[in-house]
């Protein structure tokens, strides 16, 4: 940038706009409005679910927005987790189900996809590049397109083999794990390639296997990779609405996505409720994403996260 | 591998089996095995299926015996291009098919710009660029149910509705709106919406091409005495272009498959239904999986046809240049 001409501090009385003009360019100006204006449009719907979260009924159903809740008020959120509210909504019940779900699609994808990026990275073997596309192509399909088909193969298996394919979370895990694999394993494989080969050889040499190579070596080198990949899987299956929607019809096993949508379709609309389920839901997320924010910007670049 | 053990010998077909080589190739596919078996029986092949199906005859009685379902030919696709959701019906109603391409393609566009902007933003050193950049990331990673839904609420066409307080207020309306029951307004805002959610993606593409740039480019632009804006169009523009032109293709790609948006912001009314939501009302609505699968099939050849041009015309760039 143009560095600014500074002149010596003067007596004569500058309105506000010349001594922003002496204290910088008109790029940074520019800069700092787009600013500004991007951190509104970003942070005010977060402000507003969870402002919005503490409102009392009398707040939410008036004639004008509340823009200040008066006091943080727990209205909506008793009627989230206590028992003895008439509207009792038993969102802990959801938000175990999310675990239940989230948690083993992150653990398995990470222990899977680890297992095959480093087949792919440092292995040779006879149709790597066909494997590689044919996983790739996933990027291609539309999920809505995909559940047809699933719904129809695991019906029909299902009344074979006797399980049930609605109500079901090893299935909604199985159809996660689908969807998360072929990203993970992209990204821990572009990242196993930048480990040098030769620490590897050297533990070779000393009369490692292969897997205690993975495991003692380049598991411990890939530190940064393998968080990003275990919290984006974790975050694709914490968010994920469509599958839960389709696969899910018993309330006590709703996620939480499909239990929001729920509450939100009453046919008395309570938007504090809403708005305190998705500060539940969202705060977690948004957290991790603070705090790793370093190890997760590279993860996502790596892999062209799918969203 | 660059290792190799030179040991005795064996026989000739037992050291095929027992060479290091071949060791390695059957650990490679052991380690991928997991891995491919859940993409390929949970995408593949339900991909490949699902051709099947579109032209059966496949409703609730018989979803349990898919394999007998009684084969139709082609009626799935004349019932999907026949119907008045899907067709082209003037300008008051464009069918899924048009809504479909136009949503995608300015929602993409607006994606891009926006992205492109935030990078250049951030790219610039200033006090608070680490907490900004994770602030940027919000509506990328926050669950598209919360989101959808805090828009909803903002957008309500009551006059508690912040958008309709606030333009009340600067007196830009006198009645509230309702906002995503206008059509027109409502497949607009859907574009936004989609703009705002996802431009953090191409941002963070863009930032880390940006860092990567070469700073002596612009170096040399400064000598020949070049503005700021000079600088952006005929140095960082050409060099963006490539990871600009990729991140266009994806998301392209994945807001045309894209359900939960448009289905959580307008359920697919008010002139915003798309194929995917389309695709969900004849198989969870009406039960007509085949016509369902049909439909769903047409969305991936139209999607088809895009990707191919565009590698054509960027095959054709990449020879010109």
């Amino acid at each position: 940038m143009n560095t600014h001409k500074s002149t010596p501090c003067s007596d004569e009385k500058l309105n506000i706009f010349e001594h922003l003009a002496r204290r910088m360019s008109l790029w940074d100006f520019i800069a700092v409005i787009t600013l500004i204006f991007f951190l509104i449009g970003i942070l005010f719907p977060f402000y507003w679910m969870t402002s919005s979260s503490f409102k009392t009924y009398a707040e939410i159903g008036g004639r004008e927005p509340t823009y200040i809740p008066s006091a943080l008020r727990l209205d909506a959120y008793r009627e989230l987790f206590d028992p003895a509210n008439e509207h009792f909504q038993d969102f802990m019940s959801n938000i175990i189900n999310t675990i239940k779900v989230s948690v083993p699609t992150a653990v398995i994808a990470v222990f899977l996809s680890t297992l095959g990026a480093y087949a792919v990275a440092r292995l040779k073997f006879k149709g790597k590049e066909f494997l590689l596309n044919s996983i790739l192509v996933v990027y291609l399909f539309p999920g809505i397109l995909l559940i047809i088909p699933i719904f129809a193969m695991l019906a029909q298996l299902g009344s074979r083999l006797g399980f049930e394919i609605q109500d079901n979370l090893v299935i909604l895990i199985l159809t996660y794990l689908a969807q998360t694999l072929p990203v993970a394993l992209y990204m821990l494989a572009n990242y196993f390639r930048t480990i040098p080969v030769e620490i590897e050889q050297a533990a070779l040499i000393d009369g490692c296997s292969r897997l205690e190579v993975i495991w003692r070596v380049t598991l411990p080198l890939a530190i940064p990779a393998l968080v990003s990949v275990s919290i984006y899987t974790f975050m694709i299956a914490w968010n994920e609405f469509l599958y839960a929607f389709i696969f899910l019809n018993q309330r006590e096993l709703f996620t939480m996505p499909i239990k929001i949508n729920t509450i939100f379709n009453d046919p008395s609309p309570r938007p504090h409720v809403v708005m305190a389920a998705s500060t539940i839901m969202t705060m977690p997320i948004v957290f991790l994403f603070l705090s790793l924010e370093r190890f997760l910007t590279e993860g996502l670049t790596a892999g062209g996260v799918k969203g | 591998m660059a290792v190799s053990t030179k040991s005795s010998p064996p026989p000739p077909r037992r050291r095929r089996w027992n060479s290091l080589q071949a060791r390695e190739a059957r650990l490679a596919w052991a380690l991928v095995l997991p891995t491919a078996l859940i993409v390929f029986g949970l995408v593949l092949f339900p991909a490949i299926f699902s051709i099947w199906i579109s032209f059966c005859d496949v409703t609730l009685k018989n979803l349990g015996d898919v394999f007998h379902a009684p084969f139709v030919g082609l009626k799935n696709y004349q019932g999907v291009i026949n119907d008045f959701a899907f067709e082209w019906q003037g300008f008051q109603s464009w069918g899924a098919a048009v809504t479909s391409v136009v949503y995608s393609f300015a929602a993409t566009i607006l994606t891009v710009a926006l992205g492109l902007v935030a990078s250049l933003l951030l790219n610039r050193p200033f006090k608070g660029r680490g907490i900004a950049r994770a602030l940027f990331l919000f509506p990328y990673v926050a669950p598209i149910v919360s989101v959808a839904f805090v828009w909803r609420w903002i957008l309500d066409p009551r006059p508690s509705g912040v958008l309709n307080d606030v333009l009340m207020r600067l007196g830009l309306i006198d009645l509230p709106q309702a906002y995503l029951a206008t059509r027109g307004l409502a497949l607009v805002l859907v574009i936004i919406f989609e703009a705002w959610r996802y431009f953090p993606f191409a941002m963070l593409m863009i930032l880390a091409r940006l860092q990567a740039l070469d700073a002596t480019l612009y170096e040399a632009a400064e000598v020949d005495g070049a503005t700021t804006l000079q600088k952006f169009w005929y140095v960082t523009l050409p060099e963006l272009r490539y990871v600009l032109g990729s991140i266009f293709l994806l998301r392209l790609m994945w807001t045309f498959n894209k359900f939960d948006d448009i289905w959580l912001l307008t359920g697919g009314g008010y002139g915003t239904n798309v194929l995917p939501v389309l695709t969900y009302q004849f198989s969870f609505k009406s039960f007509n999986f085949g016509k369902g699968a049909a439909n769903a099939m047409l969305l991936l050849l139209i999607l088809l046809v895009f990707l191919i041009a565009y590698v054509r015309i960027v095959m054709r760039d990449t020879e010109e240049a």
